[in-house]
């Protein structure tokens, strides 16, 4: 219902068809534990107890007034229209204007404050969300997709507002309706009321019987889409290997397969949902046609009049039609809750990288790193780094050196904290990491990553990403230590050129530069440069080489490189090969003992 | 009373008047049009479905005529078996509009889905067609969407309009003609009450429109904030600015709250006056209808069937409003799908290829230029040299100078703007494309593979290899090892864009699916990088060993990888720079020099001279 709404990336996922008013739409997710997921909803609804009571209040009051207008209708036909009392109707067609009016105000009333409500609870879980993401540390993140992240707080959050601004008015209302034209209907009369209840039997079975039938045929669509849609994904992001190959025929007959596998359940499952209008409104119009032709035969007899018999056709309409959007409605609802139950699993993780609470605040660092037998794996039982032990002293320059996957950045993840070792310790200035406080490790420590993430935003922002509080005077002192000042002066707004999302107005070598510069401005203690110049040619790489000194200079660094050439002055070279340590030492050491780094070299650098 | 949600129809009619908007535009109608020959096979269905809906739509309407017949003609005179009669024809027109609605959806369904499938199949066998130009053009990205997403809303649009679309007008417009022939006395009510509705309708919708679109700008505020954040987060960690990050999305958040209070809001009122107004109209009609049937030009049976009437026009009007939102969301689908058809295929079969039985693979570009945009600038100038079959080419240069363009000429991934590529003396765009393409073996950088085992996708190479060819050739591409470590060996699936496989892995298995066709020409687009040396070299030792006969073209940024090469061209800002072999061009070649030492080298001797 809400599919209008939300990311259109997201929503342009869960395609369905067909759901056009009073219309079925796909299987729904069950939530696991509905009556949990309500509790904590409420608790964020708590905070407006006052409003929604108000609104529910006012939902029972206009439920009930608008089950007075039939009745006062037939009132006027029988007791003034017929005998022909035209003052009489005058009167009373005044007091239902009234009623009516009154039923339109609180109408308004009860939504205009359930919005209120829901979009305020809704703005709320939607922040806490999203605080939560920043605590949550990076093994979290790297166990999800970012869609999968991005859909809980686009998708299920919007799904749940949907259900809660207008679900919950509605299934509310619905069911004071039923109860309330059931009782109005007995006591006007109870044996036409008996009548106009014969359907329902009919409805729940035929209701049943087709959603059942359509959804076994839904997910048989369902996966067919899916299978459909992967083909054609692949293809089409291949297209250029199929080319080449010359294999179009055989991914055409693939696509070909799945798609008319498509056609035969696509059909299927739109025709059997598609029944599901027609039939209520033949099980409507039976019943309409029942209950009068019974109160006119009652009415021959006099057993009723035609007074109650106008009551009774709209209350048969007031009250066939919230049994026949019951099951529509208890559907949103119970995939709202199901998202719902999704947001808070996710609320429901504990980061797991926590401050002691002892946890002190470091205000400098000299700068000496040391690891001791460490050792750790992300997550599985495959060890990355294995006894891992070293010592650096400060303002030294240590290079690491290996095979892609043999566990460099690893290292650097452990000694930022990104995570936290599986056995072993890790010491800056004498003290294990974990004494420090997390936020002030950090913003001690600048990473210059391989891949920069720039930021929407202007170039000024971006850099001064690396210390907020810097001035303009101090990022463009910064862009220039970088050696970005010489590109930036050449952009359209200069610094205040804005940069599109992800940075793609920029070459990989500006960006880089950014990111130095983000890094020179944050000052920090120790420098950690993981690949920062490998996706770079070796001609850009000297320009950014100016930067990285000026950035290096007298501070602590790591080094990742595979481009040995610009690791050669560095004051320690560790080989890391397979999470383990195989050579230590200096350039000059290293090549010495003709081990894996002399390999490596020569294989870089054999003329 | 209203049937469904006020609410979610107004969104939904938000574009009634972007309708306007693109109809002056025209394009979209146009490609509509184009499209839909499409449903032409499936005439008689198109057409059964809004008949079927008709027949629903009638019988609906008629069932507050008889009710007033039986009203005034059963009960006032009362004639037990009219009534009865009366009520039977009820239950036949309720068992007929079943029949009618049950029709209307299995037609409507039909013409749809036929439509969507055929159309899909067409776009899908176009693009395959598409030169990587055509590709360009939009965007792989753009063209699955195209393919799965903007037909889905086509179809979905067709069997909305088959369906409620042919419903809601037909309610609204059977209830005023009947009302005009049954209750001609209450007829002034619906003149003044629908032109009302219909204004009140037009205006909210307006005003929720220009809302609405305020809304989904903050809403993608949102996401870009919530997208930029989960992507940086290391960077965000690192420089330990999650408190930041939380005031930035909290400043979006607050604002997409506003806004959407303030058009959920506007909303909310529509429903409450639209339901007044139809109330007032049930109003004026007890009013007017005391009178009349004070003065007897009425009976009672009427008024009731009139306030039916009315509640009929309000439920078509809405629902009509509410379709026609689909359907116009669809019209921008219809011009990208039209797009994707209509699409010039700028590389075609020549109309009398040239299909030699042999290719020796010598290959020659004459004076060629390139560009990707026309009148744009050229990314490839004048480019001339000459390969014999045999040799190795190697193509070094920085990124972006053009080596990977220059590469994807030779199998007709683009064809060149200016000059002649040749290949053992011939144009290659005579050739005939399948014999072009075969001859010739690509690996790029990116090392796509496909869903499936990796033994099928070795054999995309070449279908009819034995088991040890491909052996063979995986062993030459450095990928037998890790191959026969996994357990299922060559049986092991892979999953979609081979997520399963390092980078690494994912070169070498493309470089064994090129290797194991035995090309006369071999073309490496960078498909070593993330290859590690030690395998680099022995992959370089079974090029020339292997591979003696194929003309070897190895494009890279790195030196070490064309060093050997029997001649090599440096690129910069797609001129060639310089041609030599690797001793020449260290000679005398300034930027190949600078390449060389930045990477490693010592120039020595060869700077001296």
């Amino acid at each position: 219902m809400s599919m209008q709404k939300g990311s259109t990336a997201q929503t342009e996922k869960s395609i369905r068809f067909g759901n056009g008013p009073g219309r079925m739409s796909g299987p729904i997710v069950k939530p696991k534990d509905r009556k949990g997921t309500i509790k904590r909803i409420w608790r964020y609804m708590k905070k407006q107890k006052a409003a929604m009571s108000f609104a529910i209040v006012l939902v029972l009051i206009s439920t009930v007034l608008g089950l007075l207008g039939p009745l006062l209708i037939g009132v006027i036909i029988d007791h003034y229209i017929m005998p022909k009392d035209i003052s009489g109707t005058i009167g009373m067609a005044g007091l239902l204007a009234i009623v009516y009016l009154a039923v339109s105000l609180f109408t308004w009333l009860q939504t205009f404050i359930m919005v209120n409500v829901s979009l305020k609870t809704i703005q709320m879980l939607r922040q806490d969300l999203f605080d939560h993401f920043q605590a949550l540390s990076l093994k979290f993140f790297d166990k999800r997709t970012y869609g999968e992240l991005m859909s809980r707080v686009t998708n299920d959050i919007e799904n749940l507002n949907s259900a809660l601004s207008q679900s919950v008015i509605q299934i509310f209302s619905s069911v004071l309706t039923v109860a309330g034209v059931m009782i109005a209907m007995l006591m006007l009369n109870w044996m036409l009321a008996l009548v106009t209840l014969l359907v329902i039997p009919l409805m729940f079975f035929a209701t049943n019987k087709i959603i059942t039938y359509s959804s076994s045929n839904f997910i048989k669509r369902q996966r067919d889409l899916g299978d459909m849609n992967g083909t054609v994904e692949e293809s089409i992001s291949g297209i250029e290997v199929i080319t080449l190959f010359g294999k179009e025929k055989e991914v055409y007959n693939k696509f070909s397969d799945a798609n008319e596998r498509l056609r035969n359940s696509a059909m299927m499952a739109d025709i059997s949902s598609g029944f599901l209008g027609p039939v209520n409104n033949f099980i409507n119009n039976l019943g309409l046609g029942i209950v009068i032709a019974a109160g006119a035969l009652m009415a021959i007899s006099g057993m009723t009049t035609i007074g109650v018999l106008a009551s009774f056709v709209t209350y048969s309409r007031q009250f066939y039609r919230p049994i026949n959007q019951m099951s529509n409605l208890i559907n949103t609802f119970q995939s709202a809750i199901a998202g719902a139950e999704r947001v808070f699993e996710i609320m429901d993780e504990i980061p797991d990288l926590k401050d002691s609470e002892q946890a002190i605040e470091s205000s400098s660092f000299k700068g000496e790193v040391s690891f001791t037998d460490v050792s750790f794996g992300y997550g599985g039982q495959k060890r990355i780094l294995k006894n891992i032990s070293f010592e650096v002293k400060a303002g030294q320059t240590i290079a690491l050196v290996g095979p892609t996957g043999s566990g460099k950045t690893t290292i650097i993840n452990l000694l930022s904290r990104f995570y936290d070792v599986d056995s072993g310790e890790i010491y800056i200035d004498g003290r294990n990491i974990k004494e420090y406080k997390i936020q002030s490790l950090r913003s001690k420590i600048g990473i210059v990553l391989q891949d920069t993430y720039l930021f929407s935003g202007t170039i000024m922002e971006n850099i001064r990403f690396g210390r907020l509080e810097a001035t303009d005077e101090e990022v463009i002192h910064a862009a220039k230590l970088a050696s970005a000042h010489g590109f930036i002066k050449h952009l359209p707004a200069h610094y205040e050129t804005r940069i599109e999302s992800g940075g793609t107005n920029l070459s990989q070598g500006q960006k880089q530069l950014i990111a130095i510069a983000r890094a020179i401005l944050a000052d920090s203690d120790i420098l950690i440069l993981d690949e920062a110049t490998s996706s770079i040619d070796t001609r850009t790489e000297i320009e950014i080489q100016k930067g990285i000194n000026t950035l290096t200079k007298g501070k602590t660094s790591f080094i990742i490189a595979h481009r040995l050439k610009t690791i050669e002055n560095a004051d320690m070279i560790l080989v890391i090969r397979e999470g383990e340590i195989v050579e230590k030492g200096s350039h000059e050491e290293l090549l010495a003992v003709q081990g894996f780094y002399y390999d490596m070299y020569k294989l870089q650098f054999e003329n | 009373m209203l049937s469904f949600s006020v609410r979610t129809a107004m969104i939904k009619a938000l574009p009634l008047f972007l309708l306007s908007e693109i109809d002056r535009q025209g394009k979209c109608m146009q490609a509509l049009k184009a499209l839909l020959s499409y449903m032409k096979p499936y005439w008689l269905f198109a057409i059964l479905g809004p008949f079927f809906m008709f027949v629903e739509v009638a019988m609906d309407l008629i069932q507050p005529t008889l009710m007033q017949h039986i009203i005034d003609d059963g009960i006032a005179s009362n004639n037990t078996g009219y009534t009865v009669k009366m009520g039977l024809f009820m239950v036949g027109a309720a068992i007929i509009g079943l029949a009618g609605g049950l029709g209307c959806s299995v037609y409507s369904t039909r013409a749809a889905v036929h439509f969507a499938t055929d159309m899909r199949k067409d776009v899908f066998q176009r693009i395959e067609l598409f030169s990587s130009r055509n590709i360009d053009a939009f965007g792989t990205g753009k063209l699955i969407t195209i393919v799965t997403n903007d037909i889905s809303s086509l179809q979905r649009a067709v069997m909305m309009t088959l369906k409620i679309f042919v419903r809601g007008p037909l309610l609204f417009v059977g209830s005023i003609i009947i009302v005009f022939f049954t209750a001609r006395e209450l007829f002034p009510i619906l003149a003044a009450v629908v032109p009302v509705l219909i204004l009140v309708i037009i205006l909210f919708t307006k005003k929720s429109g220009a809302l609405f679109k305020k809304v989904q700008e903050a809403i993608d505020k949102v996401n870009t904030r919530l997208q930029e954040n989960l992507a940086g987060m290391r960077v965000v960690k690192a420089f330990g600015r999650q408190a930041f990050e939380k005031q930035k999305f909290a400043n979006a958040n607050n604002e997409l709250t506003k806004v959407n209070i303030s058009a959920e809001q506007l909303i909310a009122l529509l429903m409450p006056i639209l339901l007044f107004l139809v109330n007032m109209g049930i109003i004026a009609a007890l009013w007017m209808g005391v009178i009349k049937v004070d003065n007897g030009s009425i009976q009672v049976g009427v008024i009731l069937a009139f306030i039916n009437y009315l509640n009929i026009i309000l439920n078509g009007l809405m629902s009509s409003s509410n379709v026609l939102m689909q359907i116009t969301r669809a019209f921008p689908s219809a011009e990208r799908v039209q797009e994707v058809l209509a699409m010039e295929l700028d590389i075609e079969e020549p109309s009398d290829p040239y299909d030699p039985r042999k290719i020796a693979g010598d290959v020659e570009f004459r004076h060629v230029s390139y560009s990707y945009s026309k009148n744009g600038e050229y990314v490839l100038k004048d480019i001339s040299f000459q390969v014999k079959n045999g040799q190795t080419l190697g193509i070094i240069g920085s990124t972006g100078s053009g080596k990977s363009t220059l590469a994807k000429l030779i199998p007709r991934l683009y064809d060149v703007d200016k000059g002649n590529v040749l290949i053992d003396g011939k144009n290659i765009k005579t050739y005939k494309l399948q014999t072009l393409r075969e001859t010739i073996g690509v690996v790029s950088q990116k090392g796509i593979l496909f869903s499936g085992s990796i033994e099928e996708n070795l054999h995309y190479g070449k279908e009819n290899a034995a088991l040890e060819d491909l052996k063979q050739a995986a062993e030459n591409a450095c990928a037998r090892e890790f191959i026969e470590k996994l357990d299922e060996g060559y049986n092991h699936l892979l999953t979609q864009g081979a997520t399963n496989l390092s980078g690494g892995q994912k070169q070498r298995l493309s470089l064994a699916r090129a290797f194991i066709r035995k090309p006369s020409i071999l073309i490496l687009d960078d498909s070593t990088s993330a290859v590690d040396a030690v395998s680099e070299s022995a992959i370089q030792k079974a090029l020339k060993q292997e591979y003696a006969e194929s003309t070897k073209i190895i494009v890279s940024s790195k030196i070490s990888s064309i060093k050997e090469a029997d001649q090599i061209i440096v690129l910069e800002d797609g001129e060639v720079a310089g041609k030599g072999t690797h001793q020449e061009l260290l000679a005398t070649n300034k930027i190949y020099q600078e390449t060389f030492v930045t990477q490693g080298g010592v120039l020595g001797e060869y700077a001296k001279r």
